[in-house]
């Protein structure tokens, strides 16, 4: 076996890898404080790209179909300036559908909830492609990627890029422990993902701690999508299938664990990409393959997932 | 209506009614418990006695009226309600026992702005040493009755004017009941802590308690001092096991 293939596939993997982290972290932010499994978050996600897109090129010839676009003036942003705008947008529209939407159903049947988050993923869809039309666009790279653009370790090419993004997730996930180990909004937070009601009795008020954990959630769904955007170029769909890997790397992680969302968007990212290379059977185009299979062995051994709650009650 | 029994009032129920779906649960209650004193409702399983409570807290739908002090908080929010002062351990204990010791008491202190919440959590760790011994302990995996301790210790951190207690001695050993409830007599009389207690095990509760309600089938049948209670003949029998 030639190492040096072996490395370099590693670290092609890597950049998927951290992108599929990044949404799998949302998703497990949200399911654990609610127990919801917001099936809009990629979606979600791509708006904030969107936005980005705007904050970046202004309102100019090549975005066709009108809407936001023609409201937003002309000023264009630097491309970091841009990503970090979209997050807080997309930060802010979490919040807003948490508030708008899923608190006043707070009633309803948890089906019923995913259901309407599938419904929000429809709605973002199609409002996407009315606003900025179907056509991929060219989204600028916030890292160099040109040749020549990366670092060279054992012989395989690591890029800047697959640094840079692991750098801002890394960052941007031990601000989030930060936030949850050692503040008192982020003990409240942990609290209403244990016991809403148990929470309301110690004067925590759970619907707006909820809003920020929607949130945060929404930022790394941000995140994802702009880091994302300059390789699979920015088109409605774009997270569509990203969605479905981070889906799979958050089950594989326990859902409810941070660490798991992390390493089991490693674990999903890897598989694609090295399984399909050394099992001869396997193509690229089943590259989704491996991700399941990974998936449900895990699941078989450790049911909670690698990093689950085993919930654990004494009476 | 109901005239004050009591020099001082702490809580005041008038008139309450509380109902899951269709089905009443609490048919008019009217009671009170004396500002500084301990109060116990007695009642068999299903009365009505966590129900009392949680309508209390405004944690079911409710119609009557509800005063705290001279607040009426009928139709405050649960977590509002624990910002006036009212803490409530529930069944269950309301603990969280994914978090630390640490944690579950820290949390118990969210509504308070005052930088005397750590003096508090030591204060807590000298009366309950074994809770200080496993302060990085997950409280899951504490005893039943340090769990209980840390439940109580827990709700105190709010520093409440009212504690409601749902049925403390549930699933514990005599013994450490028996430590229990004279820890809450003690907290009574040194800090003047207001307490509703609910229970079945009327013996210890009654002893610590200056008054008592009966509670049937969501309504009050029976009240009086702890001692004409428990001299009632009709609550030996059914609550004292005499
Ligand atoms: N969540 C609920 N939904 C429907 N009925 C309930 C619920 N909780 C309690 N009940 C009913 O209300 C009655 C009183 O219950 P509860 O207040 O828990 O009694 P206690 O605490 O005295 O044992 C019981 O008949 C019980 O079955
Ligand atoms: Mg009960």
């Amino acid at each position: 076996m030639d190492l040096v293939l072996l490395l370099q596939r590693i670290f092609d993997a890597l950049f998927n890898s951290a992108i599929y982290s990044s949404l799998a972290l949302a998703l497990v932010i949200i399911f654990r404080s609610t127990g919801l499994l917001n099936f809009a978050q990629g979606e979600m996600a791509t708006f904030t790209a969107y936005i980005a897109f705007v904050l970046l090129a202004g309102p100019q010839p090549r975005l066709t179909g009108g809407g936001l676009a023609g409201l937003i003036p002309g000023v264009p942003f630097s491309i970091p300036l841009a990503i970090f705008g979209a997050v807080l947008c997309g930060m802010a529209a979490g919040a807003m559908t948490e508030r708008a939407l899923i608190r006043p159903l707070g009633g309803a049947s948890d089906v019923a909830l995913v259901n309407i988050t599938i419904g929000l993923l429809l709605a973002t869809n199609s409002l996407m492609a009315q606003w900025w039309g179907t056509g991929p666009r060219f989204f600028p790279a916030i890292f160099p990627t040109g040749a020549g653009q990366h670092f060279t370790i054992l012989g395989a090419r690591l890029r800047y890029s697959t640094v840079g993004v692991w750098v801002i997730l890394l960052s941007a996930l031990i601000l989030l422990v930060l936030l949850l180990r050692h503040t008192k909004t982020g003990l409240a937070f942990r609290a209403v993902s244990i016991s809403p009601s148990n929470a309301e009795l110690v004067g925590v008020r759970v619907g707006p701690t909820l809003m920020y954990g929607w949130a945060m959630a929404s930022g790394f769904g941000a995140l994802a999508a702009c880091l994302s955007a300059n390789s699979v170029l920015l088109e409605p769909n774009m997270m569509l299938r990203v969605l479905v890997y981070a889906f799979a790397a958050a089950t594989l992680g326990g859902l409810d664990s941070p660490k798991g969302a992390l390493l089991g968007g490693l674990i999903i990212g890897l598989s694609q990409t090295l399984i399909p290379a050394y099992v001869p059977f396997i193509g690229f185009e089943l590259s989704v393959l491996p991700a399941l299979v990974a998936m449900v062995v895990i699941l078989l051994i450790r049911p909670a997932g690698l990093f689950g709650t085993q919930r654990i009650e004494r009476i | 209506m109901v005239d004050d029994v009591f020099d001082e009032v702490g809580l005041k129920v008038e008139d309450l009614h509380a109902s899951y779906g269709a089905v009443e649960v609490l048919r008019g209650l009217n009671f009170e418990v004396a500002a500084k004193g301990v109060s116990v409702i007695l009642g068999a399983n299903g009365a009505g006695k966590t129900t009392t409570l949680r309508a209390i807290c405004n944690m079911c739908s409710t119609s009557g009226k509800v005063t705290l002090g001279e607040e009426d908080i009928t139709r405050t929010g649960t977590a509002e309600i624990v910002r006036r002062g009212v803490a409530h351990v529930p069944q269950g204990r309301g603990t969280f026992p994914e978090l630390s010791t640490m944690d579950n008491l820290m949390i118990g202190a969210y509504t308070r702005k005052d930088g005397e919440v750590r003096d508090d959590v030591e204060r807590w760790f000298e009366i309950f040493p074994r809770l200080a011994e496993r302060q990085d302990q997950l409280a899951g995996s504490l005893s039943g009755g340090e769990q209980q301790m840390l439940a109580v210790a827990r709700a105190l951190m709010c520093r409440p004017r009212l504690l409601l207690l749902d049925e403390p001695s549930l699933g514990l050993a005599p013994l450490i009941i028996e430590d229990l409830f004279e820890r809450f007599g003690t907290l009574n009389k040194e800090t003047g802590l207001t307490m509703l207690i609910v229970e079945q095990n009327a013996n210890l509760a009654l002893e610590m308690a200056d008054y008592g309600y009966v509670i049937e089938s969501g309504e009050i049948t029976l009240s009086g001092s702890a001692d004409q209670l428990r001299n009632d003949p009709a609550v030996q029998e059914a609550y004292l096991g005499a």
